[in-house]
């Protein structure tokens, strides 16, 4: 079976917790994207989702980090962050998928890390809420250290979503793939609120046209170079590791300034799908 | 990664309400608790933003805990920006 739905986007807390911020116009853009993504997500009647997703210090702190780390609960709650302006909700997961996801990794000889419990924050959250309002999906979330150096390189996130890739394929079951995090920030930091938009739209051509050469050239340093929250990056390599052969198509790009984020989202789908 | 008491500190603080309420009811007390430097220890009962952020806190987690007494965000950013 083909991957039932696959996107990409970006996730900065202000489109929902300071969205008056931000330039109507892009914000309409933002949420007519999302709009857009929700809807063909729909369309595709999806039985489960896994994401790529990345947190904020959430679960995982210097005590200990996994480079990758899947969800193995049956249930997650989040946000954490009473600020959101998103109720706190309990979402269901999926333990045997997580399962199948770990044991076809250790075979091929990759390691990730597995969190019997987590809590959700806003990596993850917001783009639920703009894809899956009611929450209804079961959900494996799988959470790449972007926070602490060294991270993962390019390279290993890209062979970790084809593995993950091959799993989702495997299954009987409709399964949805969602990236998030980026494009280009330094949330927090001296540079905060700088984007670099070149390297957000170089990114997009090379995922648009499915140029894994492309993709798989960029380093970590280069994202970090563009902001520290860039190397969130990693997980839509992994997606496009999951993906194989595969096109997309940019539904908005937006850098929006007041919420510090160079704004990404993509619709993607297999070749041949 | 360095400054990893002192990030840890305030971590806690972020993320468990029981830490914050000792933070802001009893910041020496709480401080104590962490083996922090001098120079740690001072930025963190003061809120000084920039030492914290110079003593290398990371920035996902410095704006949390700027967010607990409602700095705004060109506030924070001034003190960041600034060096010592």
């Amino acid at each position: 079976m083909s991957i039932g739905f696959a996107c990409a986007v970006s996730h900065a807390p202000g489109i929902v917790a300071w969205r008056d911020a931000a330039p109507v116009e892009q914000r309409d853009r933002l949420y007519a994207g999302f709009e857009a993504l929700r809807s063909r997500m729909e369309a595709a009647r999806l039985d489960e989702i896994v994401l790529f997703t990345c947190e904020h210090w959430t679960n995982f702190f210097l005590d200990h980090i996994s480079p990758f780390c899947i969800g193995r609960a049956d249930k997650y709650m989040g946000p954490v962050e009473p600020w959101l302006k998103i109720a706190k909700t309990e979402i269901a997961g999926d333990p045997e998928l997580a399962t199948a996801m770990l044991e076809h990794c250790y075979a091929h000889d990759l390691e990730p890390g597995f969190a019997f419990e987590m809590e959700l924050d806003h990596g993850t959250i917001i783009p639920l809420h703009f894809l899956t309002p009611e929450f209804g999906l079961p959900i494996v979330p799988v959470v790449f250290n972007t926070l602490a150096a060294p991270q993962p390189s390019v390279r290993r996130a890209f062979a970790f979503g084809r593995a993950l890739g091959e799993v989702v394929r495997r299954s009987p079951r409709r399964i949805g793939l969602i990236a998030t995090g980026g494009m280009s920030h330094d949330p927090g930091e001296r540079n905060h609120g700088a984007i670099d938009e070149a390297l957000d739209r170089e990114f997009l051509a090379a995922m648009s046209a499915g140029d894994v050469e492309r993709i798989t050239r960029w380093t970590t340093r280069e994202f970090a170079a563009a902001g520290a929250g860039t190397i969130e990056l990693l997980s839509w390599v992994a997606l496009a590791g999951a993906l194989g052969r595969f096109r997309g198509e940019v539904v908005a790009y937006e850098p929006v300034k007041p919420w510090a984020t160079g704004m990404g989202l993509m619709w993607l789908e297999e070749h041949g799908a | 990664m360095s400054a990893y008491t002192l990030q840890k500190a305030i971590r806690n603080i972020n993320r468990r309400p029981e830490a914050r309420a000792d933070f802001e009811s009893a910041p020496e007390s709480f401080a104590a608790r962490y083996e922090l430097s001098q120079e740690e220890k001072a930025a963190l009962l003061a809120r000084d933003y920039g030492a914290l952020y110079r003593l290398g806190v990371h920035g996902l987690l410095l704006r949390p805990f700027s967010l607990l007494s409602a700095v705004p965000e060109a506030d924070y950013l001034a003190a960041i920006r600034k060096d010592a």
